[in-house]
């Protein structure tokens, strides 16, 4: 009997030893490199995706962004003007100190105070006020019934929670780090790369499951490419989705997920001609955007409409649209209607970033066949957000970021005056429904608001959507755990698992 | 080398590092888009009166002149300014990139003299024979190669050839030698195989100016042995003008290293330059343009000292 | 003179070096007659093709035929590297007899400034005037040209100073020949073959730079087409499409090989030290 449990526990251990995912270092390489490391500050992608594991939200996305709690245990929109979070217990710093709802408090104080100068200030802008409730409840009062609007805004990095008493302290947030993330930063080499490692307090049980990340800075894509096969770094992001082909299977792993940024054109839809709603219009039968699609991101895409046709229950489907039927000769016919039988000429600004002035070489072949010519101006980056600031242009190619939420995805940017509606694009109708929008609860109602928003944005087209692409990551056999999120974040490391 | 002289070089070189730095402040604030765009990208999230504000902080709502005037006075108390977009001191930033791109240039310079030497002075005893045009072909072939295409060349074959050898994830000398010598060897490499066709020719040439002086020909006629002759008086007479190129080599190597840093993913101090004026981080740029000019400057004059060691002939007033 | 030239074409790689200099010429000229495709149509079923019979080097990403682009970015990048250097040597020309001839707080000044472009590195200086100013022809022109005026001042210094001092001025001048005359008559003609050799080894580089800048997106904006920028396109396919940066780096490498070898021949016949 004796020796039978002690077979029966060496089993065991063996299989709870397998069964064990933790260990291990990943190197991953980033193409750019953080821009400082204050939550509440920064705005750069690759701050935000080291941030995310260093720093926790009350909210975060989980699995098919599915929105859940994080460093709030529950989160209730009692009533549309007010949402209450319970706080976790047992979260702690990685300085050792206790999360306690002061901390919450004083996070969103920070945020709010308009001499912080944080990006996440505006989209809290319709809060009345924020009380603590006993020492683990937290509540936000409304000034317009949008509760579930909100609550997406508290699961991005800007909304971190800090420790008030590093901060009180006078810790400099941009240069260390103080969070209650899966991860802790323990080194940081500028221009090398960096270090994070795990936190052994972390609140949910047994992750991460790796000990290490190191994050290695490579601008280049052939360094990335060359890195991968030759095995300096584990996991790398790749752009070209032709280097592909140098990860055969077996040896290699690819990572694919739509994304929810978007490529677009902007226009400014006061200057000549392309303030006529007519002549934006017709500009859309004339782009052929699965073209541009198979030709700049490899058929690696979808075509998007005002929202990704993923978001479901809000967005309206390309294919429902009219405008987004390839039909030149239509888009010419149109063009005679509106005032301009043989075309016109205009200037589009862009940037040598993210393949944008390829999609707009492409463009530009394609509206020189009705007529339409097109002048590039590649300008540097600097020179091209000063521009876009201002409006000075006709019409520019950038990307957006996308949310699942429309309210974020087009409140600032088609509102009159809004603080990113360069288009300069005014609407009495849009901006209506815009607070309608907001201020409504019942999912029917806000469905065919948000329906007719965007049947009128596709139909005088301030923004002509183009698609989104995919991003892809490659990695070697030996990384498991790893997933992708629409918003392109990297949470999902604590996940991560080294075989 | 009198030390009236080299007090006289050092001051005359004053007024031109001042003219470099003056033009590349005025030419970099010039440039539309400004530190605070760069801040807000496409996002747009801070009001006139907090973007204002933030002016007022970074000392950018000064008239041009006045910001120049505070960055000198900033410089004589030995404040090297912080960086606007990471908070970092300036002169960190030096330390901890400076000896990366150091390293890589002097690696390149002894690829470019280990190779170009030897093959300019065979080219040189050889003269006008099949391996002089030989070696004059593949010395300017490295020379007319654009270098970024190269340095791309080399990573595809030996990442393709080599798994396993280390091409990325620099570390210092001091940290792991055998990693870092890993690491550094391809761009050495790369910007070493441009030098080279330079000391190669430059060889060549400085070994036939000698070789057809009177006195190694008195030498040869009365028959001192040819390698005797070659290695005591011609090598060390055609060293000079090599010396010389190298000196100014060093220079560009040192300014001139932004691609291949970037390429191979270097946290060199081309890299960072670059990275400064993408991101209009003021206080970063100027520094290390200033730091850049005077090393240039103090690279040439202390290669007029070395050419006064080897030719005492040669003399500084 | 004739007998330069005879000693000029005796060696072998110097003929080389001009005929092919001749054929890049009209290669540049007259692209259009040599490209077997429209450089900027676009092709959506022959995207990255390799290197065949129809299209000898391969397509790009878009379709476009690389052979076609190549020799519309030699023109391109041969206009923008003779143009910067003939501005370079006008202009550095001009202010070396300036420094040379008068001497004093000229020379003073003009060394000075001299000085600090040579202490600055070029292709910083190219980039910063064309973020500034934008990456038009003419701009690019101006950008690369500014920065190689300090080697042409220098050298025209160099040969204005010794001319300056020697008898047959001085002797002119008893004569009674204007300063100016003097100036362009004597120390040109004395520069020519200095002149010659700077003139075709900057140009080299001067080729180099404008790739350098191509590279980085800088030079010409799309849809035309430059050497470097068809380079830095292309890079990032290096692993699985090599030809798109490859043709382009190896055109590139010939152009400026052949503007050294030509550069070398004309130093060894026109130097008067190796004769």
């Amino acid at each position: 009997m004796k020796k039978f449990l002690v077979v029966l526990l060496a089993m065991l251990s063996v299989v709870v030893l397998f069964a064990q995912k933790s260990g291990g270092r990943l190197v991953i390489a980033m193409e750019t490199e953080p821009v400082g490391l204050d939550p509440h500050l920064v705005t750069a992608f690759a701050s935000h995706r080291v941030l995310e594991n260093i720093y926790d939200g009350l909210m975060r996305y989980g699995e098919n962004m599915k929105l859940v709690p994080n460093i709030a245990e529950e989160a209730q929109a009692v009533d549309p003007y007010t949402i209450v979070f319970k706080i976790r217990e047992g979260v702690r710093f990685h300085d050792g100190t206790p999360l306690t709802v002061e901390d919450v408090l004083f996070s969103f104080q920070r945020i709010l105070n308009p001499d912080t100068k944080s990006p996440a200030a505006a989209y809290y802008q319709d809060v009345e006020s924020i009380k603590a409730i006993g020492d683990n409840k937290i509540e936000f009062k409304l000034k317009k019934p949008m509760a579930s609007a909100l609550l997406p805004n508290f699961a991005g990095v800007n909304s971190s929670i800090v420790s008030k008493k590093s901060l009180e302290s006078g810790k400099n947030l941009q240069l260390e780090t103080n969070g209650t993330g899966p991860f802790y930063l323990a080194e940081y080499v500028q221009g090398n790369y960096m270090i994070l490692k795990k936190n052994p307090y972390y609140f949910v049980k047994d992750q991460p499951y790796l000990d290490e990340i190191k994050i290695v800075f490579m601008p280049e894509e052939v360094s990335r490419v060359a890195a991968l096969r030759n095995g300096d770094v584990d996991i790398a992001k790749i752009n070209e989705p032709l280097n592909l082909k140098q990860f055969p299977e077996g040896r290699f792993k690819v990572y694919r997920s739509p994304v929810l940024s978007y490529y677009l054109i902007g226009i400014n839809t006061t200057r000549k001609p392309l303030n006529d709603p007519k002549v934006r219009n017709a500009l859309n039968y004339a782009i052929n955007r699965e073209a541009i699609i198979k030709v700049v991101a490899f058929s690696e895409g979808v075509v998007t409409g005002p929202l990704n046709p993923a978001v479901q229950p809000w967005a309206l489907q390309p294919k429902d649209f009219e405008e987004y039927k390839y039909n030149p000769a239509k888009a010419k016919e149109l063009l005679t209607q509106a005032g301009y039988p043989n075309g016109f000429e205009f200037e589009i600004v862009t940037s040598q970033r993210y393949n944008f002035d390829k999609v707009a070489e492409v463009i530009q072949a394609q509206l020189a066949e009705i007529g339409v010519k097109v002048k590039i101006n590649l300008v540097e980056w600097g020179i091209f957000i000063k521009r876009w600031r201002e409006s000075d242009f006709d019409a520019f190619i950038s990307m957006n970021s996308g949310s699942i939420e429309p309210d974020i995805q087009f409140y600032r940017t088609f509102r009159t005056g809004g603080s990113t509606n360069v288009f300069l694009y005014s609407n009495p109708r849009v901006d209506e429904l815009l607070e309608l929008g907001r201020s409504t609860v019942d999912v029917m109602k806000r469905k065919e608001v948000y329906d007719e928003l965007q049947r009128i944005l596709v139909k005088e087209s301030p923004i002509i959507f183009l698609y989104s692409a995919n991003q892809i990551f490659v990695s070697n056999t030996s990384i498991e755990g790893f997933k992708l999120l629409p918003n392109e974040s990297l949470v999902f490391l604590r996940e991560t698992y080294k075989k | 080398m009198s030390f009236s002289y080299l007090l006289r070089r050092v001051i005359t070189s004053v007024p031109t590092v001042f003219f470099v730095v003056f033009v590349v402040f005025i030419a970099i604030h010039l440039v539309p888009g400004d530190v605070v765009d760069m801040m807000l990208g496409t996002q747009n999230y801070l009001t006139q009166e907090q973007i204002n504000q933030l002016y007022r902080q970074y000392g950018l709502d000064k008239p041009l002149i006045v910001q120049f005037g505070v960055w000198l006075k900033n410089l004589f108390t030995l404040d090297f300014g912080t960086s606007l977009r990471t908070g970092k001191k300036v002169i960190d930033l030096i330390f901890d990139r400076f000896p990366v791109t150091l390293e890589l240039s002097i690696l390149s310079m002894v690829f470019a003299s280990a190779i170009g030497i030897p093959l300019g002075i065979v080219a040189a005893i050889k003269k006008d024979s099949f391996v002089d045009g030989l070696v004059r072909v593949v010395g300017l072939i490295g020379l007319s190669s654009p270098s970024f295409w190269v340095g791309a060349i080399l990573i595809v074959i030996f990442s393709g050839t080599f798994k396993g050898f280390n091409i990325f994830g620099f570390v210092h000398i001091h940290e792991d030698f055998l990693r870092n010598l890993q690491v550094m060897f391809l761009p050495a490499l790369t910007l070493g195989l441009m030098l080279a066709a330079q000391i190669m020719r430059m060889a060549r040439s400085s070994m036939l100016d000698v070789l057809q002086q009177e006195y190694i020909r008195t030498a040869k006629a009365k028959g001192v042995s040819y390698s005797k002759l070659i290695g005591k008086h011609a090598l060390k007479n055609a060293l000079i003008p090599i010396v010389t190129l190298s000196g100014i080599q060093l220079g560009y190597l040192l300014a001139g290293t932004i691609v291949i840093e970037n390429m191979f993913a270097l946290p060199g101090l081309g890299r960072l330059l670059l990275q400064a004026v993408n991101e209009r981080d003021y206080p970063v740029i100027q520094f290390v343009v200033m730091f850049i000019a005077m090393l240039i400057v103090i690279l040439n004059i202390l290669v007029d000292f070395i050419y006064t060691l080897i030719d005492p002939r040669v003399e500084l007033k | 003179m004739n007998r330069t030239l005879k000693k000029f074409l005796r060696k072998p790689l110097n003929i080389i070096s001009i005929v092919l200099i001749i054929l890049i010429v009209i290669l540049a000229i007259f692209p259009s007659r040599f490209t077997p495709h429209n450089p900027y149509s676009m092709d959506y079923d022959a995207f990255l093709e390799g290197p065949s019979l129809k299209h000898i080097f391969g397509t790009d990403q878009f379709g476009r035929d690389i052979f076609s682009r190549c020799l519309y970015g030699l023109q391109k990048s041969v206009i923008i590297a003779f143009s910067s250097i003939l501005l370079a040597s006008s202009i550095g020309t001009i202010l070396g007899l300036i420094a040379g001839y008068y001497g004093g707080l000229w020379d003073l000044i003009i060394m000075r400034i001299c000085d600090g472009f040579f202490a600055f590195p070029s292709l910083i200086l190219a980039l910063f005037i064309v973020a500034l100013f934008g990456s038009n022809l003419l701009n690019l022109i101006i950008a690369i040209g500014v920065v190689y005026v300090p080697i042409f001042a220098r050298t025209v210094r160099g040969a204005a100073l010794s001319v300056r001092e020697s008898l047959f001025v001085k002797a002119s001048k008893v004569i009674g020949k204007s300063s100016l005359k003097i100036m362009f008559s004597d120390v040109l003609l004395n520069l020519s073959s200095v002149m010659i050799v700077t003139f075709t080894t900057n140009l080299s580089t001067a080729f180099l730079t404008e790739a350098s800048l191509g590279f980085l997106g800088l030079s010409v904006p799309p849809p035309e087409p430059t050497l470097g920028g068809l380079v830095g396109q292309g890079t990032a396919f290096l692993i699985s499409a090599p030809w798109i940066a490859l043709f382009p780096g190896f055109v590139i490498a010939v152009v400026v090989l052949t503007l050294n070898i030509l550069g070398d021949g004309l130093r060894d016949v026109l130097d008067p030290k190796n004769k």
